[in-house]
């Protein structure tokens, strides 16, 4: 683990930075998208790479995605191991402070993060959404990052159960196109 | 999604002659005249005259046939059209080659032999029409059914159905992987119709005989594709951010106008 921190620290900041779309100087992103994607391949389940994709792409288009159960950090408080935080988007003055303990823990936000079609990736909430760490609310809603085939109808109700009025959408990663489907509930009205 | 009527007044006129009248202004005229289908095929044709014809058409069930005859006309009805008839309405009866009429059970073993997933897809049609929904062949985009609140030449219909079951027995492949899902969305999109999967269980009843649907369930989902590029300003309320998107945009599975 130790002669992995080096890079990894590397890792997580570019990966902070990617999502503050801040612009680092030519060396520091060479080296870092190098690792960056040497790390998201070779990550348990080779699944990384599909996750990153997919935050990066709501990231930079200003949605707050945070991974599901997981706190969020309050400013100024104490990480603690384990638990990983995301700043807000570009707008937001809420910019995480890193010191080199938190960047470790912000490995968590990707470290052992698998995708299995039954466990919650994200939660997502709209840009502009008066977002606050110290009191997130409920996501606009959970994403799941789907692999192999489309959800079964056993497996939406079980989820549906799982997170009651929330909603949670699908996410399909395949040749770097991100989709996202909704499988609503709903029962045509009688009509007269 | 809102329906869309065709012109202006036409939802008065629909609200003003509403489906479930014509249909049973249907079923009492079928029964009055006992009309006789023939078995051909994958359907059924009936001999029907100008007063039929007239509400063939406006409930929309079979397509009419162009003859030379004058004093007659001729509808060719679908599998699921002429069950509904003879089943469900109970006022139309099949005529078989030999010259016998067809009881409900031997209907289905027809029509179950000539389409494997017939009691699905029965089911479906029945689920929709029984809501007075008018329901036609979805062939051309695709899919199983479309659904339509009225009648086509008032309205565009709303949802492309499919008819899917649960289980190991599913015979109908269908979204079972990411590129059929893909696909049919985005077919549908195209031809601004909302996905509708209606999921048949059969609740292990089996498809002996038609007996066995009323203990079939059914449960219906719409699968829409969220666009994250266009949601970002649709702001009318964090907790519900997706469900009140625009309509541009996630075409959210609840219905809830009524006509």
């Amino acid at each position: 683990m130790a002669t992995h921190i080096a890079p990894l620290r590397k890792l997580c900041r570019f990966l902070i930075e990617i999502g503050a779309l801040h612009v680092l100087d030519g060396n520091d992103i060479h080296l870092s998208l190098k690792e960056l994607y040497e790390k998201l391949s070779n990550g348990k389940s080779g699944c990384y790479w599909e996750l990153f994709e997919v935050y990066k792409h709501l990231r930079s288009l200003g949605y707050v995605v945070g991974r599901h159960g997981i706190p969020w950090s309050v400013k100024g408080q104490h990480i603690k191991s384990g638990t990983c935080s995301l700043e807000g988007s570009q707008e937001s003055n809420e910019m995480l402070e890193m010191e080199p303990k938190d960047e470790n823990s912000v490995i968590e936000l990707f470290n052992n993060m698998q995708i299995t079609d039954v466990s919650p990736a994200f939660n997502v909430y709209l840009p502009n959404s008066k977002f606050r760490k110290s009191s997130p609310g409920d996501p606009s809603f959970v994403l799941y990052i789907s692999r192999c085939s489309p959800p079964s109808r056993v497996e939406i109700e079980a989820l549906e159960r799982k997170h009651g009025a929330i909603p949670f959408k699908f996410c399909h990663v395949e040749n770097g196109r991100v989709s996202f489907f909704s499988f609503a509930k709903t029962e045509l009205p009688v009509l007269p | 999604m809102m329906p869309r009527w065709k012109g202006k007044g036409l939802q008065a006129k629909a609200n003003a002659d509403p489906m479930s009248k014509i249909v049973s202004q249907l079923q009492s005229s079928l029964i009055q005249f006992e009309t006789r289908g023939l078995l051909s095929s994958c359907s059924v044709l009936v001999e029907v005259d100008a007063e039929l014809a007239d509400l063939l058409n406006r409930s929309c069930f079979g397509r009419p046939r162009i003859t030379a005859q004058e004093d007659k006309q001729w509808f060719q009805l679908d599998m699921e059209e002429a069950f509904y008839l003879c089943f469900s309405l109970k006022c139309l009866k099949v005529i078989g080659e030999d010259g016998s009429i067809k009881s409900n059970e031997e209907l289905w073993d027809y029509f179950k032999s000539k389409k494997l997933v017939f009691p699905v897809s029965y089911k479906v049609y029945s689920h929709l029409r029984h809501k007075n929904w008018v329901v036609r062949s979805g062939l051309q985009y695709g899919v199983d059914f479309v659904a339509y609140r009225h009648h086509p030449a008032l309205v565009h219909s709303e949802y492309a159905v499919l008819a899917l079951s649960e289980g190991d027995n599913d015979l109908n492949g269908r979204l079972r992987v990411w590129s059929d899902v893909h696909c049919t969305v985005r077919l549908c999109g195209s031809v601004a119709k909302t996905l509708l999967t209606v999921i048949v269980n059969s609740n292990n009843q089996g498809a002996n005989s038609p007996s066995c649907l009323e203990h079939y369930t059914v449960e219906q989902r719409t699968i829409t594709r969220w666009n994250p590029e266009r949601s970002r300003e649709d702001q009318t309320g964090p907790k519900n951010g997706t469900k009140k998107s625009t309509k541009h945009n996630d075409l959210a599975g609840t219905v809830k106008d009524k006509v």
